[in-house]
């Protein structure tokens, strides 16, 4: 998949220097399609999905706060 | 009073500015190989999507050197723009709590890892889009050719980035073959 992405990008660059427009604008828009499926493609667990339970914060695990002058 | 002189200061720095965005994009990418066949860091699959998206910004800046000026190629850029602070943020996020598995790779620049130096350069490169439009506007710019010294060096360096993305495909072929990629070893060099 990388090679694809990387080839498309690198024949739309190529397209774009020496070749017609309407072909390098096929190959950047077929690259940025497959840079997308691919990024979400590594990003998915199959375990968390594209959650990052890593990142939550649970208020209850937050030390509890006592009031000035409060000794109970 | 010929019409397109008043437009020709704005044109000029619209040349200059693409030329310096270029210009800063392959700094970073070759800055990036270096890490890569000097410092022995393989890149993860990440951080070859956030090349890609580099050279897509390259990609818009490029037309524009050999088309003239379309908005459309500022669009383009901004749109591999926002892909690169996509990914730089997600990954970013996935290691920034460190777990078995997951910490920054390579070598910290100035105490920043990789995909915080891509958050920061994709910001960047969205807010000088922004202040370029809005100070120099689109209406102006269109058939002014850059001046013969500036065209010459843009040509140049366009295919300069054509050349390090061909590099960068050998290096994903070496590494990753046609499947995944992997961190460990270039997969086609195993053995060696």
């Amino acid at each position: 998949m990388m090679l694809a992405v990387f080839t498309t990008m690198s024949l739309a660059l190529l397209a774009g220097y020496y070749g017609p427009r309407r072909c390098a604008v096929l190959l950047m828009l077929a690259c940025l399609v497959l840079s997308i499926g691919l990024f979400l493609f590594e990003i998915y667990s199959p375990e968390y999905g594209f959650r990052m339970p890593w990142l939550q914060v649970q208020l209850d695990a937050l030390p509890h706060i006592r009031s000035r002058g409060d000794h109970s | 009073m010929n019409p397109t002189t008043g437009a020709r200061l704005p044109a000029t720095l619209n040349h200059l500015f693409l030329f310096a965005m270029m210009l800063t994009m392959a700094a970073v990418l070759t800055t990036a190989m270096v890490f890569q066949y000097y410092g022995g860091e393989i890149p993860c699959p990440l951080c070859l999507l956030q090349r890609v998206a580099m050279f897509g910004v390259c990609y818009g800046v490029i037309l524009h050197f050999r088309l003239g000026y379309s908005a459309r190629n500022d669009g383009v850029s901004m749109l591999f723009a926002l892909f690169l602070l996509i990914v730089s943020a997600r990954q970013t996020l996935l290691d920034i709590y460190p777990r078995p598995g997951h910490s920054y790779i390579g070598n910290a620049v100035l105490g920043l890892h990789m995909p915080v130096w891509s958050v920061v350069i994709a910001v960047a490169i969205l807010l000088a889009f922004a202040i370029k439009l809005a100070v120099l506007g689109g209406e102006d710019l269109r058939d002014l050719q850059p001046p013969p010294a500036l065209g010459r060096l843009a040509r140049l360096l366009c295919l300069y980035v054509v050349a390090i993305c061909l590099i960068n495909l050998v290096s994903v072929i070496l590494q990753c073959g046609a499947g995944a990629c992997h961190t460990s070893e270039y997969r086609l060099l195993r053995g060696l």
